[in-house]
């Protein structure tokens, strides 16, 4: 046992090595590697592999012969072209590379023959595999060709790839199943007329999406239905189907083994979907759960940005003032910097700078679809700036405050403070006679019990942050079993000695070789 | 035959004096619609026949605002909703519908006088999807909720107080709103004013509350509460409340000590 399991571990660390350099490798030999890595992931029915194998996907995208790569490997895996699985992967793929493969075959019919016995086994999973990297390689003909006929065969040959993988019921496909369905999402986003209009064709994959989230339910697939779930929500959010989305969320359960980025984007459109309905402060703990467990650095570095920017007008809207220190971070000081100059405008509380920097960065604020949000802070701005006075003036009359804030006239003014006044913003009394604002004395709030209010909300976080640590500690499979055995093992090995040390003090009783052993 | 019948019946709907048989008239063009198979979109309805419906629903919403009936206006439009998603092809040859922003905006008005901001907000959003904001900021009819709502928000009800009297308002079903908006705002002056004032003069109050003279200011008074004496109002809530946070720390003492328990459990499980 001992011994297997250090091969298996000199084994992991070979694979390690060649995924590990993988960027060196050409495509075509990543592409191999990885049906090597979904053999063993269904053979060891471990998913780590097949998440390895899709994490490779990134970089065979960036390959220059990704397509002619992709050829190769079909050919590698189904040797028969007369195969009915390779016709439809070879359909999508352009003409010039399947006349131009078609030398390379005599080299693969040779080691072809040595592969034909194995694959025929795994054929399932390999072949979702293959059919996945098509559709990447569908996806990226938008970058090259801008040809709008690709995305409609993009999206023609994922819905019936979606459909073939439904019939599937394999637990080792469901990694692969995910992707597909999230590059399915992906092609119909692109076709025309776009969302937000009405008659987007996300509207029609809506019903399939559905189907599949029941399905994953039912056969505990908690990869596809965290998959399935974030994609819903996007669509929805897309056709601003806010009511839909809202009741998705109510009537379905996230589950909470799901892989962290699906995490980080259900939180993403959940901290959405709440900002929308004015509950902000649901909002911001969603969104800072979100900024806090995404990438912020790599490739990723997008939906960091996005999160944070969200989060930022959340946290305006709130009455609460983001820390300069979130501006200063290098990835995300010039995607913010609109929302910098926004901060600025709302913490002094004036109103005409606030409109002039919303009226100027009004497309980049459309873009990020937060424009709506950020016009609810014009009266933001006034409550932070009524609180401003307050907090610097004991007694200040009306006038001076109508002028200060550029309201309009002297009623409007005690409205607004009167209002102010009732939601806590500020502690004041009004002497309507003289027409003043005048503040109370501010109490000692160590004397209340604010401070551990707060100290306890922080360490609540903590903890909750601790046991979720622990949670997720991860343990190979069957290793306790191992270990059972191996312990086993070294008892009998014991006991052995033991004998043995009996058996050797009795023989050692006759010749001189006691004498020896005392020295 | 039938489109014939809904087309008299829409004639007879705009004709100023039938308030009170404008139900059964309606409910007669509502079946009308169900043979011609048009009281729900399919992609098949011809462009007549969506016209048709879409006024027939509209004068609908528009009778059960008049008739103060929020239920059935509500009804009414949750049924327009998917003839004014359709595209602008379908359309085409018949012409717009002519009282769309007219329901979206009483929609959003009835949103606000329930007080229903989320509501309101998510409304305004998918609106601001489909029709894309110059559109919308151009439309009389949809800025005037808007405006009530920013106006609502900061606090500066003269604003409203302006809005809802005469000129401003677009239209008269617009009208109807206006009172229940102005008892809200009343409302709202009133628990804002307890707050803010130790004390108020009669005079002063009956400026601040809108209301037409010292009698109603006392009645209101009452209604809520004050006490009324010597020309001036108190508001007694604020001493209650100042008790109320004398016991608090009393109370506190109990969570902090549940708290510290808390803490000391989930330390010992740290290894």
């Amino acid at each position: 046992m001992a011994d297997k399991m250090d091969i298996d571990a000199a084994n992991g660390d070979k694979e390690e090595e060649k995924v590990g350099p993988a960027p060196n490798l050409p495509a075509e030999r990543i592409i191999t590697n990885n049906f090597n890595l979904i053999n063993q992931a269904v053979d060891s029915f471990d998913a780590r592999f097949t998440l390895r194998a899709l994490r490779s996907i990134a970089t065979i995208r960036k390959a220059t012969d990704f397509p002619e790569a992709l050829a190769f490997g079909i050919r590698t895996a189904f040797p028969k072209p007369q195969n009915n699985a390779r016709q439809v992967l070879e359909e999508m793929l352009p003409e010039d590379v399947r006349s131009g493969g078609a030398q390379q075959n005599g080299g693969g019919e040779a080691n072809g023959a040595a592969v034909k016995e194995q694959d025929v086994v795994e054929i399932a999973e390999v072949w979702v595999y293959l059919g996945l990297l098509v559709q990447v390689s569908d996806a990226q003909y938008w970058v090259y060709l801008f040809d709008h006929q690709e995305y409609q065969r993009g999206a023609d040959f994922s819905s019936n790839f979606v459909d073939k993988i439904r019939s599937f019921n394999r637990r080792t496909m469901d990694p692969i199943g995910a992707k597909a369905y999230f590059y399915y999402a992906l092609f119909h986003e692109n076709l025309a007329p776009l969302p937000p209009s009405e008659q987007s064709p996300v509207i029609e994959i809506r019903p399939v999406l559905m189907a599949a989230l029941r399905s994953a339910v039912i056969r505990k697939d908690d990869e596809t239905q965290a998959a399935v779930t974030v994609l819903l929500l996007r669509n929805y959010i897309s056709t601003a189907d806010i009511t839909q989305a809202d009741l998705l969320i109510a009537q379905t359960q996230f589950p909470a083994s799901a892989a962290n980025n699906q995490v980080c984007r259900y939180l993403y459109y959940l901290g959405r979907i709440r900002a929308i309905q004015l509950a902000y402060t649901e909002a911001h703990a969603n969104l800072e759960s979100a900024t806090r467990k995404s990438p912020t650095a790599g490739p990723a570095v997008g939906f960091y940005q996005q999160a944070t920017k969200l989060l930022i007008v959340v946290e305006l809207l709130m009455g609460d003032i983001p820390e300069r220190s979130t501006f200063r971070q290098p990835s995300l000081e010039a995607a913010l910097h609109p929302y910098f100059k926004l901060v600025q405008a709302v913490r002094v509380g004036d109103l005409q700078a606030f409109l002039k920097c919303v009226h100027a960065y009004e497309q980049q604020f459309r873009s990020d679809g937060t424009y709506t949000l950020i016009l609810r802070l014009r009266q933001n701005v006034i409550k932070t700036g009524v609180r401003m006075l307050s907090l610097s003036y004991s007694r200040i009359s009306l006038r001076d405050i109508c002028t200060r804030l550029h309201i309009s006239s002297e009623e409007s003014a005690e409205y607004i403070t009167a209002k102010a006044i009732r939601d806590g913003v500020i502690e004041a009394t009004l002497d309507h006679t003289h027409g003043h604002l005048i503040t109370t004395p501010a109490r000692d709030t160590y004397s209340t019990t604010e401070p551990s209010e707060a100290f306890h909300a922080r360490i609540e976080a903590l903890l909750g942050m601790r046991d979720e640590c622990v949670m997720a500690m991860r343990y190979p499979m069957n290793k306790h079993r191992q270990e059972i055995a191996e312990a086993a093992k070294a008892r009998e090995r014991e006991r052995e000695l033991a004998k043995e040390i009996i058996e050797g003090d009795a023989d050692a009783d006759d010749g001189d070789e006691g004498g020896f052993e005392g020295m | 035959m039938a489109e014939h019948e809904i087309k008299q019946i829409i004639s007879q709907l705009e004709k100023p004096h039938n308030l009170h048989q404008a139900p059964k008239l309606l409910s007669k063009a509502k079946l009308g619609l169900l043979h011609l198979h048009a009281l729900v979109p399919s992609a098949n309805t011809s462009p007549q026949h969506i016209l048709l419906a879409t006024t027939v629903l509209e004068h609908g919403a528009l009778l059960s605002i008049r008739l103060k009936d929020t239920e059935a206006f509500t009804r009414y439009y949750q049924q327009l909703q998917p003839f004014y998603s359709l595209p602008h092809e379908r359309w085409h040859r018949a012409g717009k519908p002519r009282n769309q922003s007219k329901v979206t905006g009483l929609y959003l008005l009835l949103l606000l006088s329930v007080g229903d901001y989320a509501g309101f907000h998510t409304v305004l959003e998918g609106l601001e999807m489909s029709s894309g904001k110059e559109h919308i900021e151009k439309d009389e009819l949809i800025q005037y909720p808007v405006r009530l709502e920013q106006a609502l928000m900061e606090g500066s009800y003269d604003k409203v107080w302006g809005e809802t009297k005469g000129e401003r308002v677009p239209s008269e079903e617009f009208a109807v709103f206006s009172e229940v908006l102005i008892k809200t705002i009343r409302s709202e002056i009133a628990s804002c004013s307890e707050r803010a004032y130790p004390s108020l003069q009669i005079s002063n109050a009956k400026n601040l509350l809108f209301l037409d003279s010292e009698g109603a200011v006392i009645q209101f008074a009452q209604a809520r509460g004050w006490v009324a004496k010597d020309g001036r109002i108190y508001f007694p809530q604020q001493e209650a409340e100042m008790l109320a946070a004398g016991k608090d720390v009393m109370s506190s003492s109990n969570t902090v000590i549940e708290n510290t328990l808390g803490y000391a459990r989930k330390l010992e499980t740290i290894v």
